[in-house]
């Protein structure tokens, strides 16, 4: 039911940790979900999809992996950083 | 355009467990014991601390921030009871109240004049067990009329709750409820749950939580 709110919170952990990059430059926001953090998996991946392909973010893909455990967690991002193909 | 990896491993509730580590920090400074209080909707948390109010608001010095998703309908019951201040949160959708809500609320209230806070969450069962508040304990409110094993279906609150009441006994006469049977199945999940066993209409069984809330007063600094 808090899906949204927590999915929200992923956006601002994604936006800070992106700086310098703007948002929009975010591909891949990765989470993990523990078993028992009370997350409906499904709900929780909607809410940030939905979020992600919307302003300040373009389109970055949500990667989400079930771990056991309680903790919901921002594990990495993958940011574009505006430098040509090496 | 290359992609380069950024590592995070940032937990999600961390801003709010901070957040509430501050809150209880400040509350203990000052010994106002903060109770989390959380039910269903309609369960009689607002009917509970009209009652509280009324017999101890000003003896006990309580004050109270009550969370709605919408409308301040609580806050304006709960006026009616106290001179004291009643914060109200209008959390405009959301499911569940956050420390950084009760962190607004807090400047508002007069601490030094204040000996025993309630937060009175968002009716849910659910949402408002994962986020700390920076409480004492959550107290969590079932009414008779609701199934005996809500303990069970809803058993991630009952586990963080140290206190349960037990509202509305006045109707057991009129209903099946099996108290013996709810009391057990919220055992099942927190053997060390404490019951309280009231009616906020008639007054029955509330002697005994204003003994307990005049102890919790008395004596914030020992826990």
């Amino acid at each position: 039911m808090h899906e949204l709110s927590l999915a929200l919170e992923v956006c601002r952990i994604a936006e800070l940790n992106a700086a310098p990059r703007p948002a929009r430059d975010v591909r891949t926001v990765a989470v993990e979900v523990g078993e028992d953090a009370g997350i409906e998996l499904e709900n929780f991946r909607f809410c940030l999809e939905a979020l992600l392909s919307g302003a300040p973010f373009a389109g970055a893909r949500a990667e989400l992996v079930s771990l056991p455990g309680t903790d919901l967690r921002v594990s990495y991002l993958e940011v574009d950083d505006g430098r040509p193909d090496d | 355009m290359a992609v380069r990896t950024i590592d995070v491993r940032e937990r999600v509730m961390a801003r709010n467990d901070e957040l509430a580590a501050v809150v209880r920090q400040r509350l203990r400074d000052a010994g106002v014991p903060a109770f989390n209080l959380v039910s269903s909707p309609g369960s009689g948390k607002t009917s509970l601390l009209e009652r509280t109010l009324e017999t101890l608001g000003e003896e006990l010095g309580i004050a109270v921030v009550t969370g709605d998703v919408q409308t301040q309908n609580d806050a304006d019951r709960l006026a009616r009871r106290t001179e004291r201040l009643v914060q109200a949160v209008v959390t405009g959708g959301a499911c569940h109240l956050d420390a950084a809500q009760v962190t607004a609320a807090l400047d508002a209230i007069d601490l030094e004049q204040t000996r025993l806070l309630f937060v009175e969450n968002v009716g849910n069962l659910v949402c408002p067990a994962s986020w700390d508040l920076g409480e004492v304990a959550k107290i969590v409110v079932l009414s008779v009329t609701e199934g005996e094993d809500k303990p069970l279906k809803y058993p991630k609150m009952f586990r963080m709750a140290r206190y349960a009441v037990l509202n509305k006994i006045d109707l057991l006469p009129h209903l099946d409820f099996d108290l013996d049977q709810a009391v057990a199945f919220a055992r099942q999940v927190n053997p060390e749950l404490r019951f309280f066993f009231t009616s906020a209409r008639t007054g029955e069984g509330l002697d005994e939580w204003y003994r307990f809330l005049r102890a919790e007063a008395r004596a914030p600094a020992l826990r």
